[in-house]
């Protein structure tokens, strides 16, 4: 029990530090018990906010840690906005262009953080690689959400009572953060075929990913009465400010 | 770097000669009387390794338990040889304006 909670906490340090420390780390946390976990936990967020301090494995290993991570702070960022309960400050809205402004500089940070072949001959290789991957890391997610549209299109959800329906909510919490999760995977295959975008360019996508966060914390302060909205706009808001941080320093460092 | 910072320690215990984790956390202990979490240390040391002043020490880098043996490097000596310097000027300035002679 002890062991599998250590392997757990060192779980959390990123993938150049596991390498090179994650048996040792364990083995502290193991014989220090529950005593070593906060300093053990804010290590590691420390670690994830300055990857100026990752000692690198293998050449790219920073920019490729960098590219997954973003990929996960936007899956949390749309698993946080699907609990964020509807506002007309945050929630798209075609007749009201501003409640998507926030929408803008995570849609470029996306595009800026997309990996480009080195050798578009091989252009027509890698696509084919990647859709074969895509295919593979999303066909579980995809029949979770068939499974989900079935289910919905039945009227079980409408006709749900009694303990159906929390495993019903259940279900479909489980399909977004399976389908959110194996995106991750997907991004961590492409920046595995194809060579991660340079530090610059990382780095402004951080910038502009936690810009994004940010207006949307911001965006959403009005609607923040319930509890709900409330720790969304916190999450929102910690997320801007570690995305930012981590940019800072690859500001210092690039 | 401060007097106290876990990357001034980790330098100063690996002055003395290769140590891996542990041990360099029982060299902290006898140098200042308590450990330090394993966040500070292998933050420490992952960060002395990322810039260059600690390195792993030849062949005893896979032990069987996996103990990675760290050793100083010049740049290492170099630095901490600065931080001492510039620690022992500020610790001579205030102990002459507290009226005491420094040890």
């Amino acid at each position: 029990m002890r062991a599998a909670a250590s392997t757990l906490v060192t779980g959390l340090y990123p993938p150049a530090i596991r390498d090179r420390w994650g048996a040792e780390i364990s083995r502290q946390v193991a014989e220090t018990g529950l005593r070593s976990w906060p300093d053990t936990v804010a290590g590691a967020v420390r670690l994830w906010l300055h990857p100026s301090d990752w000692p690198e494995t293998f050449p790219g290993q920073t920019r490729r840690v960098l590219s997954i991570a973003l990929a996960a702070v936007a899956a949390v960022t749309a698993l946080l906005l699907r609990a964020t309960p509807p506002s007309a400050f945050l929630t798209a809205d075609p007749h009201r262009p501003v409640t998507s402004l926030w929408l803008v500089p995570i849609l470029l940070a996306a595009a800026v953080a997309v990996p480009v072949p080195p050798h578009l001959a091989d252009l027509r290789r890698l696509l084919l690689r990647l859709a074969l991957d895509a295919v593979r890391t999303l066909a579980a997610p995809a029949a979770a959400v068939t499974a989900m549209v079935l289910i919905a299109r039945s009227g079980a959800v409408h006709d749900a009572t009694g303990r159906a329906s929390p495993v019903l909510v259940a279900y479909y919490w489980g399909t977004l953060a399976l389908t959110a999760r194996r995106l991750c995977a997907l991004a961590a295959r492409v920046v595995h075929t194809i060579p991660a975008a340079p530090t610059r360019r990382l780095r402004a996508s951080l910038l502009l990913l936690g810009t994004g966060l940010a207006l949307a914390a911001a965006q959403n302060l009005p609607a923040a009465q319930d509890p709900t909205s409330v720790a969304s706009t916190l999450a929102l808001a910690t997320l801007a400010a570690a995305t930012l941080h981590t940019a800072r320093d690859l500001v210092t460092t690039a | 770097m401060h007097s106290n910072d876990a990357q001034m320690l980790v330098l100063t215990v690996l002055a003395d000669g290769p140590l891996h984790g542990y041990a360099i956390n029982v060299a902290i202990e006898e140098l200042t009387g308590r450990k330090l979490g394993p966040g500070s240390l292998y933050g420490a040391l992952s960060r002395l390794e990322a810039r260059g002043l600690i390195a792993p020490a030849g062949e005893a880098v896979e032990s069987p338990e996996r103990h990675r043996t760290m050793r100083i490097t010049d740049t290492g000596r170099d630095t901490l040889r600065a931080e001492l310097e510039q620690m022992a000027r500020v610790s001579r300035a205030g102990l002459r304006a507290l009226g005491s002679s420094p040890a």
